[in-house]
This record gives C-alpha cells, structure tokens and sequence, in this order.
C-alpha cells in the first residue's frame, strides 16, 4: 500500500497528468494555449508579410524643361522632371498628387501626406549643362515625414527607383547575395524573431497561470501535508507544461512556416527542436518565479515586463550591435538573444548543429539554471 | 499499512510548549500549546476565530514549523520527519482544497496517487468510501457543480482514501446542514471505533461535545481540557458554550 520514499517518479507523474486533466477541461486555458499563439503569429504574419505601399505624396513639378538639339537642326523641348513624374505614378509604393509644394509641406505637416518633392523651374536646364560638362545647380527638394524610418526609406526608394529609370542603366549595381543568394521577404527576415519572441510570451503566460493557480485554489495547503516534495511538485509542473510548449511550439511554426511560408534553409526538425528548448528555458523561468507569485494577476504582470525587455534587448527591433556597450553586454544575457540568433541560423542561414551547437548550450545552460533556482525557492510547506 | 511503529502506550499525537510567532506580526498565534492525544480518541480544538487552532492542526501535520517547542506524532519529530508521517495522515483542510475542474474520482483518485495506492487499491477504497459519503452517483460530476456539503464529504473521502491512522478535520462541519452533520458525526464515530484518532477544529460549542475530549483554546493558549462532562461539572455548566462564555467573561474581567 502507501509507502515513503523520498523521490517518486509516479508521484511526479501523477501531478503532470492531472495538470494535463485539468487543461483539457478548462476551456479558458485551454484556448489561451491554442488561440494565442495562432493569433499572434497570423498578426505578424500578415503585417510583415504586406508590402508597404500606396503611401500619398505630393510632387510640384515646375520644371519649364529645356530645348535641346535633337539629329539634325530640330530642336526638342527636354521636361526630366515630366520623365521622373510619370516615373513616380508607375509606381504602386507611392500614390502621387500633383499641387503646389508649399501645400505638401502642409499636408506631411498634419498627416495627410507622407512627403512633398518639388522640382525647380530650371530643373532640366540645369541637368543638361551638366550633362554636357558644365557647372551644374540641378536639386530636388524633398520635405518627408520622418517619424517612420520604414516609410521614409520607402519613399526614397521609390523615387531613387525613378531616377535611375528615367536615366538608364547609367549604374550598375552588382549584388552579391550571401546564404545562397536567396531573396528574402520581409516576412522571411522577421520570422525567427517572432517565432521567440511569441514562444516567449505565450509558454510563459500559460505556464505561470498553470501553476500560480494551485496556489490561489487552496490545494497546496492539502499538498503540503502529503508525502509530495517541491521538487516531485515542480518536475511534474514541467513535464505537463513541457506537452503543453511542445504543442504550442507546433501551432507557431506551422502557422509561420505553414500558412505564411517561411523560409527554412536548414533542418525542420533542428528547428523545432531548438523551439522545444527555447519553450523549457520559458517553462523553467515561469517555475522559477511562480515561487515569487501569490496570484495569477501578480504572474500575469510578469510576462509583459520580460518579454518587452527581452524583445529590445535581443535585437528583434534594431541590431543589438548598434546598442552601446553596455547594452550589449545586457543583451548577451538575454535568453532570447540567443534564440534569434539560433533560429536565424537554421532558417536564413541554414546551419547545421555544429554551427548552433553555442546557442543550442547556452540555452541549455540556462533552462537548467532556471530549473535549479527553481529548486532552491520552491517551498513545500507553508510561509511563516 | 505504513512503515510507521510507535508504541501502543504512547500517545498518537504529543506538543510540549508548542509556540508559533508568525513573522508578520509579534502575537503568539500557538502560545505554549502542551497537548496529547490516544489512539482511537475524537479530539475536538474548540475556540473563537483566530484563536490559534488551525495554526496548531498546520503544525501537527507539517505544513507549517513551529517557532519552538516538540510535536511527536506517531513518534516521531515534526517537522523532522513529516515526510514519513505524511503517509499515516489525512487532512481535510479548512477550505475544500479540490480542483475544480476535475471529477469527484479524478479528484481523489489524484490524491490517492500521491500516496502511491495501487490502482486496484483505490478502486476498492473509492467503492467503499463513495457510498458511505452518499457520493457514488456524482463520481463523474466535475467538483465545480457540486454543492458545499457535497464538496466537502469529497474532501473528506480524499483525507480517508489511504486509510490514514490520523486525520484532521479543520472545521469539517462548518456551513452544513443539521442532518449531514448528524450523518458526519455518526461516521467519524464508526471511524474512531475502527482505531482512526480524529482531530477536529471547530468553532461551534455544541458541536464539540459529541467528541471524546475537547481542548478549549483562546489567544492560542489551550485555556481547558477534559471531556465534555468533565468541563461542565468543572463550571458547573449545562453545555460547554456557558463554559464558553464564562471562561470569556472571566478573560475580560482580567483584562
């Protein structure tokens, strides 16, 4: 019948299942483990999946042009800035009104307009005293939104893109494309940041709603009574939230690489493997401060406060090589850094495990360090 | 039934100079609490709310460490060696302490596994145990649909499915009606005569009287003890809430 022992396997197992039970009755959880990760990965999947375009711009084009010799005597009237204009119009990044510059510059100043360009009065003569060896004044002013660096670019871009068309092939712009000369989408670029950073979000806000609520519903205080240690308590926690990741792991990457196509120039199965780990690191980390947690609200406040840090922190929104110094030794510190960084590997790069075996040991290294700190502020008995 | 051996005279449960001090806040909740208890006894801690008497069940079954003083059960030291004690006690904690979510059976069967019961075992427990509790037709129900009386026998069928030597029943009774209290009180006799020691917690006087010994406590002192008849001759009392009351009194002239 009943015996004592001080570690038991069945113990700890009895607990991963009646987590697991008590999921999959509870259809509040139960859609949070599915629902959320989907839904966040369709957001970014379509935001970054879209192309940015049709972004309103007003062009003043007062170029009077300028009459050349064309063969023979005949003379033909030169506009460069009609040339640019109709240039700029075939193009679906920007959506061109023509009006009085002075206008643009009102409109990008309350929001109607992301650019004003104008063209000067001289703008062709200019342009072909340059051509033929002369000093040469020719500008294009432009007055540009700069408060969204993805939609400046774009509309520099775009007009750069009609310059270079309306002079010709004057430039040759030789690309060399490493990682298999692959042409990424944006989609393809950002989809292994999201990918950690919605395995972040999620397995860690499932995991301590999971276990802080043992603490809010009375249980424990009939736990601790039982032969039951912290520690059979905490591993039964992980196997059943280990499921739990290893199911939300899938949600993610089939909607990411499934449904949106992501590229993956590596092994799927690295990759998913490399989630299952980066999701235990998570699980361990919400083991660990569910300890600190007296109610699902205070481990719900948890989760926004590490994963907004983790998102800056890790590079997901600018390269951690252009934080200072400082920051960037903060950043090496950061879990998620590392799971960039391994699920770039294996997705853009297509690296092999030789080549992740660092990200794939610190990550390691530092699941397992969650786990011990776990172990060491579990409590089995009741506070004092 | 467990690896626990103590000595047939000696008693079940022991407390010299119990003391618990809670760290938030400098009042003795259990204030030199010297108590024992024999096997097969109903020993019911009476007193007021506050007056220290789930702090004392907390310490008996190791959930809590106690600031000073012995706790022997089943001789052995608490909290020393609860882990081995854990499986000669039930406890029924004073809030249902069920998951919700899961079916009378689930329920128990989850506890019982803690135990490491065999699955044959708990078959043959939940079978003698369920209709004793009057529980048999709500096996399937999830606990979330029961009534309070009924949440309340499941948690006591989870205290008793390992066949514990002690249980605890931390207010058991509170909030049910007078028939399925009756109906409780009945059963923890039968318990009793089968050689389980129960201990009880309660703050309705009239209740503790149908207990083997009380021990009456205020301001974590145990201020009485005896059994019900002893207590009433001794303040020449017609029930144990006069005592109850005259002992308050006497408090408060003190004061």
């Amino acid at each position: 019948m009943s015996k004592t022992r001080n570690f038991s396997l069945s113990r700890v197992l009895a607990v991963s299942w009646r987590v697991l039970t008590q999921i999959s009755r509870d259809r509040r959880t139960l859609a949070l483990i599915i629902f959320i990760p989907a839904f966040i990965m369709l957001i970014f999947g379509f935001v970054l999946g879209g192309q940015v375009k049709n972004l309103p711009i007003l062009v003043d084009n007062q170029d009077a042009g300028y009459l050349i010799k064309a063969t023979g005597l005949n003379l033909t009237n030169v506009n460069v800035g009609n040339q640019i204009l109709a240039k700029l119009e075939e193009d679906n990044r920007v959506k061109v009104n023509q009006g009085d510059y002075s206008l643009g510059k009102t409109g990008v100043d309350n929001g109607s307009y992301y650019a004003a360009i104008a063209f000067p009065v001289n703008f062709s003569k200019e342009l072909t005293s340059r051509n033929s060896g002369q000093t040469s004044n020719a500008s294009v002013t432009i007055y540009i939104d700069g408060t969204n660096p993805t939609v400046q670019a774009t509309i520099l871009t775009a007009f750069q893109s009609s310059l270079q068309n309306t002079f010709g092939n004057g430039v040759v712009l030789n690309e060399q494309i490493a990682f298999g000369g692959k042409e990424f989408s944006s989609l393809d670029v950002s989809i292994p940041a999201v990918i950690s950073l919605v395995l972040t979000q999620t397995v860690l806000l499932v995991s301590l709603i999971v276990i802080v609520r043992e603490t809010t519903s009375g249980v424990l205080s009939r736990l601790y009574t039982m032969p039951l240690s912290g520690i059979e308590r905490l591993l039964g926690y992980s196997i059943a939230l280990l499921v739990i990741g290893m199911g939300m792991t899938s949600v993610v990457l089939f909607i990411g690489l499934g449904i949106f196509g992501a590229i993956i120039q590596g092994s799927l199965a690295l990759l998913f493997l490399g989630a299952i780990l980066y999701a235990l690191l998570n699980i361990f980390l919400a083991v660990f401060l569910s300890n600190f947690a007296k109610n699902e609200l205070q481990a719900v406040q948890m989760v926004p406060l590490i994963t907004l840090a983790s998102m800056a922190l890790s590079g997901l929104l600018i390269p951690v090589e252009s934080f200072p110094d400082w920051v960037q030794t903060i950043a090496k510190f950061v879990p998620m850094y590392y799971a960039n960084k391994l699920f770039e590997g294996i997705m853009l790069k297509g690296y092999g495990i030789g080549s992740v075996a660092y990200q794939f040991i610190i990550l390691g290294g530092a699941a397992l360090l969650f786990f011990v700190l776990s172990v060491m502020t579990v409590r089995d008995r009741m506070s004092d | 039934m467990t690896d626990i051996k103590n000595n047939l005279n000696e008693p079940v449960i022991e407390t010299t100079n119990l003391v618990k001090v809670y760290k938030e806040g400098s009042i003795k909740a259990v204030d030199d609490l010297t108590l024992k208890i024999d096997k097969g006894e109903i020993y019911a801690l009476i007193g007021a709310n506050g007056s220290g008497k789930t702090t004392t069940i907390n310490m008996l079954t190791g959930s809590l460490f106690p600031t000073s003083g012995q706790i022997k059960v089943l001789g052995q030291q608490i909290p020393k060696k609860r882990r081995i004690v854990a499986t000669s006690i039930g406890v029924a904690p004073q809030e249902y302490a069920l998951y919700s979510d899961l079916t009378v059976e689930q329920n128990i069967g989850f506890f019982a596994k803690l135990y490491n019961l065999q699955r044959g075992f708990l078959l043959k427990r939940l079978d003698e145990l369920l209709p004793i509790l009057r529980l048999d037709e709500r096996r399937k129900t999830a606990v979330s649909n029961l009534s309070g009386g009924m949440k309340r026998r499941v948690s006591i069928a989870c205290a008793l499915v390992h066949q514990p030597r002690i249980v605890f029943f931390d207010e058991a009774t509170v909030g049910i009606d007078p028939v399925l209290r009756a109906f409780f009180w009945d059963y923890f006799r039968s318990l009793a005569k089968a050689g389980l020691t129960i201990v009880l917690t309660s703050h309705v006087m009239d209740e503790a009287e149908r207990a083997n010994r009380i021990g009456l406590m205020r301001a974590g002192k145990l201020i009485e003890e005896g059994t019900p008849k002893e207590i009433k001759q001794r303040y020449s009392a017609s029930s144990i809430e006069q005592v109850f009351l005259k002992l308050s009194q006497g408090a408060a002239a003190d004061e």
